[in-house]
């Protein structure tokens, strides 16, 4: 029966398909305000589905010159360990699996998808991917640093790594957000997560205008469309990342209820981090993007840092 | 089940992959025209994909040059099935202005089955959408056929 429920659990309600589902989702919402910004109809809400469903369908091509495993295998990895980090991430003041120090865990583990699509370009043998590769480890080395400092202040604040503890801080002193001192702090991670999602102004690894969609230049057919699911997960888990993080302390006694409220946060927040930056913001350059998160964004985390270091 | 959902899936999601064999830019205007706000391709799933890789219908605009003649029938090669080749513009349908040029090498039909043609110099936009969403139809079969 326990591991009846283990499974359910990963496979079903937090883990996979429900990741799969929301972050689709929050993908078609993601397209929809960015058409409305642009006063266009904009595809349907189900846009993201149709897309993954046809790459699903299409035939795949494995290049001559590629590594075929590790052409094959990236894509999977990097689906599988989001659905694994939505486990640790507290959804309506539940999570699958609490341990003591679930912040690290999560840390490693939105980093996986990353390297997945490093591994799977440099498998495919493009020089494009090639290209692609470059952008993404450095875009990776700017916005780990930020994530990494935020995630400390928090933890600093609550005074434990534990995600469970974090919210359950925010039960009893009110959401994170409404202290002052971790306010630099939501903005950084605000900051962050497009560039980990790789959207607009932060989608150098995938700039198809540039370089032919870099990274995935090889790829077709099923691995890219779980590459395209990977894309929509993550941004699904780092909303939800945030709002354990700042807005924890929402509760109407209700799980559902709770999980929906959640939800919403999210499709505010990918509206917020999201479509906002990507109507209204041109590509940028590497070293700027590097700039951008070693100055701004990390000045911003570590001043949270500082002050949650002095209790405030 | 599984498989109506692909075939479904596979009409409302054409990704486009644009072409130039030797066109003279008016066609290829008219294609971005039709992806901008006013026409709004997006409507039907319509997304510019960087590479033939990613692509379910290829715009070809142009007579096809000598220069370009390869490089179409190797860029032809990397898609991946199901696909729909589609003439954007009088040159790909018969070389227009640039007919028994000693560099143009078309028209289009020698080198590939055309599976929708727009006509036109330059076509309207309205008219590549007509074509896309016809196109759409055309995958639909195709993915059908494949299955089989």
């Amino acid at each position: 029966m326990e591991i009846l429920i283990a499974l359910v659990r990963i496979l079903i309600y937090p883990g996979l398909l429900f990741v799969a589902v929301g972050g689709l989702l929050l993908a078609g919402i993601d397209r929809i305000l960015v058409a409305k910004m642009q006063r266009r109809v904009g595809p349907p809400l189900v846009q993201p589905f149709y897309d993954f469903f046809k790459l699903m369908g299409k035939e795949t091509i494995i290049p001559h010159h590629a590594n075929r495993t590790a052409y094959l295998a990236a894509p999977v990895i990097a689906v599988v360990s989001l659905a694994v980090t939505m486990l640790f991430i507290p959804l309506g003041g539940f999570s699958a699996v609490s341990g003591t120090a679930d912040l690290i865990v999560v840390l490693y583990l939105l980093t996986i998808p990353a390297v997945c699509v490093i591994v799977g370009g440099s498998a495919s043998g493009s020089p494009y991917a090639g290209v692609g590769i470059s952008r993404e480890m450095v875009a990776m080395m700017s916005y780990e640093l930020p994530l990494v400092m935020v995630l400390l202040a928090v933890a600093k604040k609550v005074g434990s790594l534990s995600l469970q503890a974090i919210v359950a801080y925010q039960f009893q002193n009110g959401c994170m957000l409404f202290h002052w001192s971790m306010i630099p702090a939501a903005i950084a991670l605000l900051l962050v997560i497009p560039g980990e999602a790789g959207v607009q102004p932060f989608d150098l690894a995938e700039a198809e205008t540039e370089i032919c969609e870099g990274t995935l230049a090889e790829y077709s057919g099923a691995p890219l469309g779980m590459f395209e699911l990977n894309h929509a997960m993550k941004i699904f888990v780092l909303t939800a990342l945030f709002t354990a993080l700042f807005l924890g302390g929402i509760d109407t006694g209700i799980v559902p209820l709770n999980v929906v409220i959640t939800f919403v946060i999210c499709g505010v927040l990918v509206w917020l981090c999201c479509s906002l930056p990507h109507a209204i913001c041109a590509r940028l350059r590497i070293e700027r993007l590097f700039k951008f998160y070693w100055t701004i964004v990390a000045g911003l985390a570590a001043l949270s840092l500082v002050l949650a270091w002095f209790g405030l | 089940m599984f498989n109506k959902l692909i075939e479904n899936s596979t009409a409302k999601s054409p990704w486009l992959y644009h072409m130039n064999t030797g066109s003279c830019n008016g066609c290829d205007i008219e294609i971005v025209a039709a992806l901008t706000p006013h026409f709004d391709a997006e409507r039907f799933g319509c997304k510019l994909a960087g590479t033939p890789r990613h692509a379910d219908i290829i715009l070809i605009t142009g007579p096809v040059t000598e220069q370009s003649k390869d490089r179409l029938i190797r860029t032809l090669e990397q898609v991946p099935e199901p696909y729909v080749v589609m003439a954007v513009g009088s040159c790909p349908n018969s070389c227009n202005v640039f007919k028994d040029s000693y560099s143009v090498a078309g028209p289009l039909e020698k080198y590939c089955h055309v599976d929708v043609s727009v006509s036109g110099c330059a076509c309207k936009p309205e008219a590549i959408m007509l074509g896309v969403v016809k196109a759409t139809e055309i995958l639909k079969e195709k993915r059908r056929a494949m299955k089989k």
